[in-house]
């Protein structure tokens, strides 16, 4: 394997990293490496020197491509996110920049898009791939979990955590400690 | 072999064996002490070697790393295929979200009316 396509795996892996990175932690505070890391990736895989040798160059070529529309998709997606009344009220104008880069993403897509009945088969295939792989996943993830020991039952608290937990839940209740 | 029913073959495979790589790499992306990915890691790395030989059988290439890198990039190409799906889906979920009207929370309304709130 040459160099500039050994490039365009590494930096595929390294924005997967980034990316399960970023997943991990609270939602209000992500893991700070996270996107960093994806853009590292991402700059590795599509800044080269040199054009990657077959089948790494259809790779890149078709990255590239999708990345047309997949850019104003990500970054609408992200603002209608921001701006729907999920957790909050509605912000209007996170809102509605985002539905415009929605609708410039998909007249994007549409202005290069070509569809053939062999496609449909094709993606029909691709989410039976996909699927399969998950179900593997799956099924590793409850056998290994199966396998694990039982932890032992644990012990009731002492009176000492009993009286740490009680003034925890009295703090948070804003309740005085003194009767 | 019929080319559409090749195609479909080499997509099901790039697909399988490019997901179970994204499974390992998300693996070592949140590896933590209660992590336990030794099996997982081995199942997906099976789908990767098995998709790799069907791959190679299919397109009549020996298994090797070459077929290797042509079954990733065959994923690739098939997952491009179908993220526009994908976001069609999405776009669904996002009008439905931008749309709806938050059911009035009584504790927060609560916390609006006291003074020195936002």
């Amino acid at each position: 394997m040459s160099l500039w396509a050994a490039q365009v795996w590494l930096g595929m892996a390294i924005t997967v990293i980034g990316i399960g990175m970023h997943r991990t932690g609270p939602a209000f505070r992500r893991h700070p490496f996270g996107i960093p890391v994806a853009l590292l990736g991402l700059a590795v895989m599509l800044f080269r020197v040199e054009k990657p040798p077959h089948p790494e160059s259809e790779v890149v070529a078709a990255t590239m491509d999708a990345a047309m529309w997949l850019l104003p998709a990500l970054a609408g997606s992200a603002l209608v996110l921001m701006g729907a009344p999920l957790y909050w009220r509605t912000r209007l104008l996170p809102l509605l920049v985002g539905w415009a880069l929605i609708v410039v993403a998909w007249y994007q897509y549409y202005s290069v898009m070509s569809v053939a009945l062999s496609d449909a088969l094709r993606g029909v295939s691709t989410l039976l791939g996909v699927t399969l792989a998950l179900a593997v996943f799956a099924l590793c993830v409850r056998t290994a979990e199966r396998m694990t020991p039982q932890e032992p039952e644990t012990e009731p608290l002492s009176e000492k955590e009993k009286k740490y937990v009680e003034s925890v839940l009295r703090r948070h209740l804003e309740v005085s400690d003194e009767p | 072999m019929n080319p559409n029913l090749e195609l479909a073959i080499s997509a099901f495979a790039g697909s399988a064996a490019l997901t179970s790589l994204f499974v390992i790499l998300t693996l070592i992306g949140t590896l933590n002490p209660y992590h336990r990915p030794a099996i997982p890691i081995l199942g997906a790395s099976f789908v990767i070697f098995a998709s790799t030989y069907l791959f190679a059988h299919i397109v009549g290439i020996p298994a090797n790393s070459i077929a290797l890198r042509l079954t990733m990039s065959e994923g690739v190409l098939a997952l491009l295929d179908i993220i526009p799906i994908a976001f069609l889906l999405c776009t669904f979920m996002f009008l439905q979200a931008s749309l709806r009207k938050r059911p009035e929370d009584p504790l927060l309304a609560l916390l609006e009316s006291e003074p020195g709130s936002e």
